[in-house]
């Protein structure tokens, strides 16, 4: 194992918490963040949580076909995107990932774009809605079957350390992904080269229905770390200072060379799976409730207003900002219209091939 | 000019590319010290040292995605499959992450990558060891598909691979390796178009049209037939997609009875398009069916290694077809 001094242990029984579900520090350490971040924290985790209640309203009117439901997992999304320099270091975030995508700094008339397939989309309206990307900031384009964006990863990340520079990735999946060979050939192949990757599992302990109890033998996500020679940390992903603090030091100890690190994020899908999903039919009330309690946000904004940093005026005003910014987003995702029939046989390859050629004259004919 | 078999074209040419372009890397299995099983990648090792020339665990999908994510860092990997069949662990790799990446992103990302892999029977290899599943990689969109049968065309055209902005998959007759030793072009910027078939001899009775290892059995045939007095074109297409149509009609609507050899299985095959479009386009030049001789829809097989294989026989009975019809 790649070794060094390190604030926090890997392997540890319980998931990393700095603050109290009331909302207190109680971390060991000084929190060292200033005020202006404390707040733009809270400001990204609304934006997320905002974003996804829009594209579930735009789903519900016909508007998009699909959404992946977010809410519940905005601390460690939000923590995700400010742990590393947005357009120096590679994303490789999974369909959920827009609460990630948003606070890197995405636009979001990009990312509605994306969901209703306009050409706001950078990616030109070539997928289904919750595969988000871009280009100027390195955010590889999300892909459907679960784990395959893992060995990508592991080989941007040896592309990096190769350079030289000191970049790293982080990738991002869910606790499903987990089983798949895709991601146990990634995490080996990053162990072995010593790669500078971030894995970070945003565990809400259900892959659509199944529970984590039915997706892994071992107890925790974190420990399968052990057998890929890199550190496995458990995060409370509902506490997003606790995963920014853990992530931006394991972003920090993959920039100066001690390799990749496994992060096992608690956190609860809100939601359904899917706008396709009926999540009541496997999840009891109860349970689901019992999270709610937990929320990130407000748990995090009872933080900033025990440090009266916090204010009613203030989430008056942020809620009316957001619901503006959405507004216009919307608005120009739409304006930006849809791609026209031709479209479908550009970037295929480079250049248009014959066939392709002949079969976009029969189409249009 | 340097005289080689297959194989060593395929280290020659890997050699010349890594010492003109830094940006490309070999990777797979045993390809470092040991320069992979079939010496492919022999002496790279030693020229370019392990950041470059990268053994990896022994995992396609470890393989193929991590030359992905090498690729879209600007690099040029060009990724070693041991064996054809093996390719299928990183079947998903390469069908959907790298066939897919320039447009589902809309070209802001590429994969300018290359995946090398050894195919085709009549090594005594048994099921895993003998398999063509180029068909595979022409269903799928966003991949080009190339399979040289020389060593002059196997320099050629795996440079213009690598030199390619996108995804490559170059398979190579491995029971051609060290078959035939010929001059290959010296030119450091030789290269071989892809989506060009090769014209190898003309004659006015009867097309053949093959790629890969049956070329070798093409051949043959080709020279039987002459011996019979019975005049062959001989057309090895080199790449399957895209293929060259032009040259194939053009000798099919001329000579007016083709048959097509592939060692790959019958139903659905590359061939099965070619005949298609022959029919489609010159039906009226044609004096015959368009006539497949293939390998079968059975899995490869141990014991009938070499019958599997449509050898000079075979192709000769069809020929006979073609003429009689």
């Amino acid at each position: 194992m790649i070794e060094e001094s390190s604030r926090f242990e890997p392997f540890q029984d319980e998931p990393l918490r700095v603050t109290s579900d009331e909302g207190a520090w109680i971390a060991s350490f000084d929190l060292d963040l200033d005020e202006a971040e404390l707040q733009t924290l809270y400001r990204e985790l609304k934006r997320a949580r905002k974003l996804d209640e829009r594209l579930g309203v735009l789903q519900r009117s016909g508007k998009s076909s699909f959404v992946a439901p977010s809410s519940g997992h905005e601390g460690i999304q939000v923590a995700i995107a400010k742990s590393v320099q947005a357009g120096r270091d590679w994303l490789f975030p999974y369909y959920r990932d827009y609460g990630v995508v948003s606070a890197l700094g995405v636009p979001l008339e990009e990312i509605i774009g994306q969901m209703t397939g306009t050409l706001a989309d950078p990616a030109g309206a070539r997928q289904m809605p919750s595969h988000p990307s871009s280009g100027p900031l390195n955010v590889f384009t999300a892909l459907s079957p679960i784990a395959s964006h893992v060995p990508p990863a592991a080989g941007s990340g040896l592309a990096q350390k190769l350079a030289g520079k000191g970049d790293v990735t982080i990738c991002s999946f869910g606790d499903g992904a987990t089983s798949e060979g895709d991601w146990h050939a990634a995490m080996n192949f990053a162990g072995v080269q010593g790669a500078p990757v971030v894995f970070v599992c945003e565990n809400n302990r259900y892959a659509i229905s199944v529970g984590l109890e039915k997706q892994s033998g071992s107890a925790t996500i974190a420990e399968k770390a052990r057998a890929y020679g890199m550190p496995g940390y458990q995060v409370d992903g509902m506490d997003v200072l606790a995963s920014l603090y853990l992530l931006r030091e394991l972003v920090e100890r993959a920039r100066a060379g001690f390799g990749p690190a496994l992060v096992d994020a608690s956190v609860y899908r809100y939601g359904p799976h899917s706008s396709a999903d009926d999540d009541s039919i496997y999840r009891p009330a109860e349970e689901v409730a019992a999270w709610r309690a937990r929320d990130p946000l407000p748990r995090y904004r009872r933080f900033l207003e025990q440090r009266g940093s916090w204010s009613d005026a203030q989430e008056a005003a942020l809620d009316a900002a957001i619901e503006e910014e959405l507004d216009v987003a919307v608005r120009r995702a739409e304006a930006a219209g849809v791609p026209e029939l031709g479209a479908m046989f550009e970037d295929v390859y480079e250049r248009v091939p014959w066939h392709l050629e002949e079969q976009r004259e029969e189409m249009e004919r | 000019m340097p005289v080689m078999n297959l194989v060593q074209a395929v280290s020659y040419t890997l050699a010349s590319e890594m010492a003109r372009d830094e940006a490309v890397v070999v990777l797979g299995e045993d390809v470092g010290k040991r320069g992979g099983v079939f010496l492919a990648t022999e002496g790279l090792y030693d020229q370019f040292g392990p950041d470059r020339v990268i053994d990896t665990p022994l995992s396609e999908a470890g393989i193929i995605g991590a030359a992905l994510g090498m690729s879209v860092h600007g690099m040029r990997p060009v990724a070693e499959i041991q064996f054809a069949e093996y390719v299928f662990h990183g079947f998903d790799q390469l069908v959907s992450q790298v066939a897919k990446l320039r447009y589902r992103s809309a070209g802001q990302f590429t994969a300018p990558l290359v995946v090398r892999m050894p195919a085709g029977g009549g090594v005594k290899g048994g099921h895993h060891h003998s398999q063509n599943p180029e068909t595979h990689f022409v269903h799928t969109a966003g991949l080009h598909v190339v399979y040289p049968s020389t060593p002059s065309d196997t320099v050629g055209m795996l440079r213009s691979a690598i030199r390619s902005n996108d995804p490559v998959v170059l398979f190579e007759p491995k029971r051609l390796y060290r078959a035939v030793k010929e001059d290959v072009p010296e030119d450091p910027d030789h290269i071989v178009p892809v989506g060009r078939a090769a014209v190898r001899r003309e004659g006015d009775d009867v097309v053949l049209v093959s790629y890969g290892g049956s070329m070798a059995e093409t051949l043959q045939a080709a020279d039987a037939l002459a011996e019979q007095d019975v005049a062959s074109t001989v057309i090895d297409l080199r790449s399957l997609m895209p293929w060259d149509r032009d040259t194939v009609l053009e000798h099919a609507a001329r000579v007016g009875r083709v048959v097509l050899v592939s060692e790959s299985p019958h139903t659905a095959g590359f061939m099965s398009e070619v005949a298609a479009t022959i029919s489609e386009q010159v039906l009226d030049h044609l004096l015959a069916p368009p006539t497949r001789v293939s390998g079968a829809d059975t899995p490869y097989p141990y014991a009938q290694d070499r019958a599997y294989l449509p050898g000079p026989r075979r192709i000769l009975h069809a020929v006979q077809r073609v003429l009689e019809y």
